[in-house]
């Protein structure tokens, strides 16, 4: 992994010093092991893992020369200085890596053929390179029962551990969970959790791709594959709107492993993943995938081949009135596409719409200087303004809690509790009434030297009282930047192209349209799913679904059409940060699926239109001519990193205010990755999934009769809940009930209107 | 040859001063009477300085200069921190102290935190002191009573208090930052340096840091004057030292002498009443277990830090191991390895695998499987392990294991050749696990 920090050596504070003879530069405070790096020169290491935080020394593995300075150093503890003369390869700086590297092999089992780290390890890559060659060590080496289970994901051999401390640092400082330890001392030492409980944190993977040795692997991944034959590529994950870069490992043309990527973007996500991100692709083979496409006829369901499935929507399709509804996951390309057709003449004057919060009202906010998740790194001041960060956009707690450790101050407001809150100073407010705890801010935002602001977008977009304070708060503030917490997938990427939240509903209500294309979209299954089941109820025409999943639509459709997961398609998604970066598959998925862009592309050339495009790449080159906030953007700029796009114009509708009363009771519905319908599908996060549960103060239960554990229905002016169980919890306000958006079953959907996370709700026990 | 009690004020006194009474009595608490509000804490500093007191719990680094480390101008709160963590092999020293005269551990205390600024001071006690631990609570209680703790003491300016903390039975924790990890309820682990505890200690707060004994050696330099301690002994490293003798001798006990004016002989042959009838010396540890071992040729070493470096050892902390000849160096040496590969911490990976190794090594000696090359082998760890690591029990570890087979080598080779080394009778070899 990403062993060496990287070096800008295009800073202006550069020191020169003389490295094995030659003279090379790096930043003045550079330590001395990523300048080297940075130059050419590795220097062995083990320990240290610049994204743990300030180096340790415990692996002595980087021991180097440094003339003026008596024995040897740490060089991942020394920073370089002018005219520092450091040999990484002197005779005795030589003896010291020999030494090191023998007395670390003289107890790590010689198991390499059989060890899953073989071929990727750097115990075994750097004994090859600076290693003794041979070992003196007779003695009888240390045995455990190998290997345990650290986790249900995650499996500890203990014989292989070298004691660098890189998995513990991370429980304990980067994650905070507090659970790993070092138990034991000397050449007993072992590590597990305090308790001697399973290691169950939402982060827990990353240690296995922070371990240097094969201590610490992927149980899922256990005797999968071997580095000889496996491909890897580079990708970013779709689960969230963070939009985290990852690596997609291959064998066989089936995805076999998720990992952070070697080279981390430093700008989101720092190499880190959450345990969802990493392991929940076994969705991809869960009972629920569609993998050929069904025509639904009176007599029955009639299974059918693609070409035919393609040939069957185009004459679903042909002669009709068309409406097309977007996922909030769909990609640029395919959404490009459905409003290529919509507009070229091939489904003549189509509705396309999107599912998902409208927050075009948030444009204001939007327009104040933009953040990227790195830059919270250097904030002197963190403000998260209503949302549930940790749950619904999991990497954005360990960039604050970094920010935390570096001592930044940790402030904010919102309607419910969340994990973060415990790092600062935070304060309730009631639902539409984020500007008066904003009031609050004001002061430190203005007097701090680089404060950023993470702002919900579902929570903003229904309190315009919110959006105004907070615009005026940036404006007041030159040094503030912001960054919102998305609540869509590909949210901004759709909003960028134009694609609104509104249209087709009316339209289908209006009679309007005659037939309905659904792409990764559920509407039965989204926010306002009771209103959108009455009007498919009342609706004739032939709706298509292009899905991944079973779901309700699929189950309602006349037309299912197999798409390809996130893991298996081309495709552009723009995060919640404006960053546009390229899926690219790491499996080739069901023969009978096809990716949602080439169904697409596929039915217009049935319909006799065949499209100026005929590959992800050309259709994203096609797509990105005509919008504004992607001029000039080419697949090559994106490379692996992505870009920032550019600003566009809102015309989104906003959704209503929803403002708490002392007569009211207000459902702020949060979407916990972990405690969502894809969570609960996968077998590798099993133990990771959290229950769907309401959250009231206690105040607020008891004031309904409610007990804990009793179930109880919300149930709003548009619809109302499924039962679900009541968890008392005093740090949710008064009034407030916090639900699970996305849950299994899509219990709390019914509750809330199309397009928004909150709403007026009365308590019904059953 | 003179034994000079001014840490051990008790044994000056005839009886113990566990009673705050019967320590002002013995001229107790008059250091800070005559320095708290009386005196600036730099003069207090220098006073320190210039008497030339070195820290007696083991490395020796000039006290006074310790102190002057510490930033002036730190806006974080200072501390006071008392290593109390006696657990260096054959090392008793600060027992006595803290059993019979507490007092003059905390006024030492006081002054050391009048001098720097501090705001608390904290006193950590190895776990296994229980009694000791309670005989220091009630005598911080007593303090504190009688207004020598706590808030405007003296009713001057300057307030200050100590809090006791118990170890929990790791050697490590006598080192300084290992302590300060586990004062902060940490996995007790050396943290890496610089930033020295004077600038970043404990709660990454500038830190003063010192020995039992040193800071009781404090009061009587106040009173008696820096002039009238600098001019005990060597001119280079004045002063009295406790020396913890123990072994195969008559007498053993601490015995605290004039440092230079006494040689090894003398104590152990006059102070600790020599060996049993028939023996002679084979090996002393003269400075606890971590030092390079001496032999019978060594006995006319001054004790003093500057002989006993020349003689090829260091006077550590004092605790002096006698064996005489019916001991096996080999198996006193395998003790020890074992010792150290029990305590080491584990963070570093030469201590941590190398005081395993040459444990293993020197019991295959003794159990008669040793191979001459294992010798050579067991040479060519020592500079492996030693100075490659965050701490010193690495070096400390190294010390008596390669110095034994240095001076003792034929003892070595015989274990060897032999098979083995004969279990001697009067000593049984416990293993630690």
């Amino acid at each position: 992994m990403a062993d060496y920090a990287p070096v800008d050596l295009a800073a202006d504070n550069l020191v020169t010093f003389e490295l094995n003879g030659r003279t090379v530069s790096a930043p003045a405070g550079t330590m001395l092991v990523d300048a080297a790096y940075a130059a050419g020169v590795e220097i062995p290491i083990f320990c240290y893992e610049p994204r743990l935080g300030p180096p340790i020394g415990a692996c002595r593995m980087c021991l180097v020369e440094i003339e003026g300075m008596r024995g040897l150093q740490t060089a991942c503890s020394t920073p370089v200085t002018e005219d520092m003369v450091v040999r990484t390869n002197s005779p005795m700086a030589k003896d010291a890596q020999d030494g090191v590297l023998e007395m670390l092999l003289a107890q790590h089992p010689l198991d390499c053929p059989v060890c899953d780290k073989g071929g990727e390890c750097p115990l075994q890559d750097r004994t090859f390179k600076f290693g003794p060659g041979k070992s003196r060590f007779i003695e009888p080496k240390r045995h455990f029962p190998k290997p345990i289970e650290l986790s249900s994901r995650i499996a500890l051999d203990r014989e292989r551990c070298i004691s660098c401390f890189r998995c513990v640092r991370f429980s304990q400082d980067v994650a905070q969970d507090g659970q790993l330890t070092m138990q034991e001392r000397g050449a007993r030492s072992e590590i597990t959790t305090f308790t001697g409980d399973a290691y169950e944190a939402r982060f827990s993977g990353n240690i296995t791709d922070i371990c240097p040795v094969g201590a610490l692997t992927s149980i899922p991944y256990r005797f999968v594959a071997r580095p000889w034959d496996i491909t890897n590529t580079p990708s970013v994950c779709g689960s969230c709107p963070v939009g985290c870069n990852t690596e997609l490992t291959t064998r066989d043309g089936e995805l076999k492993r998720i990992t952070g990527r070697d080279t981390p973007n430093v700008a989101v996500e720092e190499g880190w993943l959450c345990d969802k991100g990493r392991w929940g692709y076994d969705i991809a083979m869960s009972p629920n995938r569609l993998s050929a496409p069904v025509v639904r006829e009176a007599v029955g369901d009639r299974t059918v081949s693609i070409e035919d499935g393609v040939a069957a929507a185009a004459s679903l399709l042909t002669g009709r009135r068309v409406g097309i509804l977007l996922g909030g996951a769909v990609t640029l390309e395919e959404a490009g596409i459905a409003l290529d057709l919509a507009t070229n003449g091939t489904l003549d004057n189509a509705v396309v719409a999107r599912l998902g919060v409208a927050s075009g009202n948030c444009a204001p906010v939007r327009a104040a200087t933009g953040a990227q998740l790195g830059d919270i790194d250097a904030a002197d001041l963190v403000v998260i303004v209503g949302g549930d960060p940790a749950a619904q956009q999991p990497i954005v707690e360990l960039r604050v809690r970094k920010a935390r450790r570096f001592g930044a101050r940790v402030i904010g407001c919102g309607a419910r509790p969340h994990a973060l809150e415990s790092l600062g100073d935070f304060t309730r407010t009631a639902p539409g009434h984020l500007a008066d705890g904003m009031m609050g801010l004001a002061d430190a935002i203005s007097n701090a030297a680089r404060p950023v602001v993470l702002w919900d977008e579902a929570d903003l977009a229904s309190d315009p009282g919110a959006i105004a304070a907070l615009t005026a708060l940036l404006a007041a503030s030159p040094h503030a930047t912001q960054l919102m917490l998305g609540a869509d997938v590909n949210g901004v990427g759709l909003s960028a192209l134009g694609v609104s939240t509104t249209g087709l509903f009316e339209a289908i209500a209006a009679d309007e349209v005659d037939a309905v294309i659904c792409v990764h979209a559920d509407p039965l299954e989204a926010a306002g799913s009771i209103a959108w089941q009455a009007v498919f109820d009342g609706f004739r025409g032939p709706v298509i679904a292009i899905a991944t999943y079973a779901s309700a639509m699929t189950e309602r459709a006349d037309l299912v059409l197999p798409a390809l997961t996130m893991w298996e398609q081309e495709g552009t998604l723009v995060s919640m940060t404006h960053r546009a970066q390229r899926l690219r598959p790491g499996a080739a998925g069901p023969a009978q699926a096809a990716a949602g862009w080439e169904l697409l592309i596929a039915i217009a050339h049935h319909l006799g239109h065949p499209p100026a495009y005929r590959t992800a790449a050309s259709a994203f080159t096609h797509t990105v001519a005509s919008h504004p906030a992607f001029f000039g953007m080419t697949t090559d700029l994106i490379g692996t990193d992505g870009v920032v796009i550019g600003a566009w114009p809102a015309d989104d509708v906003s959704p209503a205010a929803i403002v708490a009363d002392p007569d009211h009771l207000v459902l702020v519905a949060t979407r916990d990755t972990f405690g969502d319908d894809m969570t609960a599908r996968s077998h590798a996060l099993r133990t990771a999934v959290s229950a769907p549960v309401l959250r009231m103060h206690p105040a607020t239960a008891q004031a309904l009769w409610l007990n804990e554990h009793d179930h109880a229905v919300l149930i709003s002016d548009v619809g109302s809940s499924s039962a679900l169980p009541v968890l008392c919890d005093a740090r949710v306000a008064e009034g407030l009930i916090v639900g699970p958006l996305g849950a299994p079953g899509s219990p709390i959907e019914g509750a809330l209107s199309r397009n928004q996370h909150q709403a007026i709700v009365r308590v019904e026990r059953t | 040859m003179p034994i000079l009690n001014s840490v051990y004020r008790h044994r000056e006194a005839g009886h113990v001063l566990t009673e705050l009474v019967a320590y002002r009595a013995a001229g107790g608490f008059a250091a800070i009477e005559q320095s708290i509000g009386e005196m600036e804490p730099d003069d207090l500093l220098y006073v320190f300085h210039r008497s030339g007191l070195r820290g007696r719990g083991g490395a020796g680094f000039p006290m006074g200069r310790k102190a002057s480390f510490l930033p002036k101008d730190a806006k974080l709160a200072k501390y006071v921190v008392c290593n109390a963590d006696e657990s260096e092999p054959g090392t008793f020293k600060d027992r006595e102290i803290i059993e019979m005269n507490p007092f003059q551990l905390i006024e030492g205390m006081v002054l050391a935190g009048y001098a720097i600024g501090a705001d608390r001071g904290y006193i950590y006690i190895r776990g296994e002191y229980e009694h000791q631990a309670r005989v220091l609570d009630a005598a911080l209680i007593a303090a504190r009573e009688a207004g020598f703790l706590g808030d405007n003491i003296l009713r001057s300016d300057f307030s200050y208090d100590i809090t006791l903390y118990r170890g929990a039975g790791a050697y490590i924790c006598g080192e300084e930052t290992g302590l300060l990890e586990s004062l902060e309820g940490k996995r007790g682990q050396p943290r890496l340096k610089p930033p020295f505890p004077a600038v970043a200690g404990l709660y990454s707060s500038p830190t003063l840091i010192n020995n039992v004994e040193t800071l009781s050696a404090l009061p009587p330099i106040v009173t008696q004057g820096a002039d009238w301690y600098a001019a005990l002994g060597p001119e280079k490293s004045p002063g009295t030292k406790i020396f913890s003798v123990s072994g195969h001798v008559q007498r053993p006990g601490n015995y605290e002498v004039v440092l230079g004016e006494t040689t090894l002989r003398e104590l152990i042959y006059e102070h600790a009443g020599g060996l049993r009838e028939g023996h002679q010396v084979k090996a002393v540890w003269v400075g606890g277990s971590s030092v390079p071992v001496l032999g019978a040729m060594h006995l006319d070493t001054p004790l003093d830090y500057e002989s006993l470096n020349a003689a090829g050892t260091f006077l550590g902390s004092g605790g002096c191991i006698v064996m005489d000849d019916s001991g096996c160096i080999v198996r006193a040496t395998l003790r020890l390895a074992s010792f150290y590969r029990h305590e080491s911490c584990g963070k570093c990976t030469p201590c941590r695998e190398g005081t395993n190794w040459m444990e293993r090594i020197l019991q295959r000696m003794v159990d008669g499987e040793g191979r001459m090359e294992d010798l050579e082998l067991l040479e060519s760890l020592f500079g492996r392990i030693s100075g490659k690591v965050l701490c010193a029990l690495a070096d400390g570890a190294v010390a008596p294991v390669a110095s034994a087979i240095k001076m003792f080598r034929e003892d070595f080779v015989a274990a060897v050749t032999d098979g083995g080394t004969p279990r001697p009778a009067p000593m049984s070899v416990v293993e630690v696990r």
